[in-house]
């Protein structure tokens, strides 16, 4: 289960995300994220995906089920990353594209900080429009905000 | 086998220091994804990441030579995709030593300063290398938070 602090840096905080995904080979791939939003059960977060190169992502989630998430606060460095199995996907709707264009406006208002001198709606179009909503089920979530703590298992809990 | 070479291009998006983001994959088939800092250009076929921390990333690469790199090019509205494959790592040298200052700058410039430390430079081979444009997106609709 997602902890509730963990919920209010996914809704509230974060400000960009970035999948993972390996084919048979194991060969890792990367994909973008536009959004997210974690369900209401805090078991799992559905992922909001642009539409470059979905077809291939799609293949690979149903081929081995693995994904692997990682979530910034870009002002603070706060990251986690989720990993989990694929469950299911489906197109993206209205409140999917409203929480997308929140997401958007923090990511751009984040960056504005580091690169002043570029206009905010250039800064909006990193996140790119959503097409698609892939649903995990979170296993693990591990600790990534840069430092020596980076990398512990929270979720599970590597104590006890 | 002909071997990817990296465009020119990419050298000034490397050099600017911008977040990249690496996914490796253990042996088990679990995929890891993190941001890393930066991607160093070494030369036209290769390129260097950072071990800063004994991290599942790190560990990953010495079981599963393959990784997966983005490198974002904000000012260019794009992003490049590398597919790489480790080859060695050094603990002295010219790569080392620059990649060893410039994680220094980095970390003074973001607030990190004592946190960012250079255990050793990784050394990749490129595989493919593929830049990706940004669609426009017009206007936004305006949100309260």
């Amino acid at each position: 289960m997602i902890p509730g602090k963990l919920v209010r840096f996914l809704e509230q905080h974060a400000t960009v995300a970035f999948a993972g995904l390996r084919n048979g080979d194991l060969v890792p791939f990367g994909h973008r994220v536009s959004g997210w939003r974690v369900g209401a059960d805090q078991r799992t977060i559905t992922i909001f995906f642009p539409d470059d190169f979905l077809q291939g992502l799609i293949e690979l989630l149903q081929q081995n089920g693995e994904l692997a998430v990682t979530v910034e606060e870009i002002s603070s460095h706060e990251t986690y990353q989720f990993k989990g199995r694929y469950r299911q996907h489906r197109e993206v709707n209205e409140d999917d594209l409203d929480i997308v264009n929140r997401i958007r406006h923090r990511f751009a208002r984040s960056l504005k900080a580091l690169y002043h001198n570029v206009p905010e709606d250039v800064l909006r179009e990193f996140v790119s429009p959503a097409s698609l909503a892939v649903e995990f089920e979170v296993q693990e979530i591990y600790l990534q905000t840069p430092g020596p703590g980076a990398g512990t298992r929270l979720i599970p809990s590597t104590e006890g | 086998m002909a071997m990817t070479r990296l465009p020119p291009e990419i050298r000034q998006v490397l050099d600017n220091g911008t977040a990249c983001v690496m996914v490796t994959c253990s042996t088990d088939g679990k995929p890891n994804t993190t941001i890393i800092s930066q991607v160093y250009y070494v030369d036209e076929t290769h390129a260097a990441l950072s071990f800063q921390f004994f991290s599942k990333t790190i560990r990953n690469v010495r079981e599963n030579p393959r990784a997966y790199v983005c490198v974002f090019d904000i000012q260019g509205r794009a992003h490049w995709e590398l597919q790489l494959q480790f080859e060695r790592s050094e603990t002295q040298g010219p790569v080392f030593d620059a990649m060893d200052m410039q994680i220094e700058a980095i970390a003074s410039m973001t607030g990190m300063s004592g946190i960012f430390k250079l255990r050793a430079a990784d050394i990749y081979r490129v595989l493919s290398v593929e830049r990706v444009s940004h669609p426009a997106i017009g206007p936004t609709a305006p949100v309260a938070d």
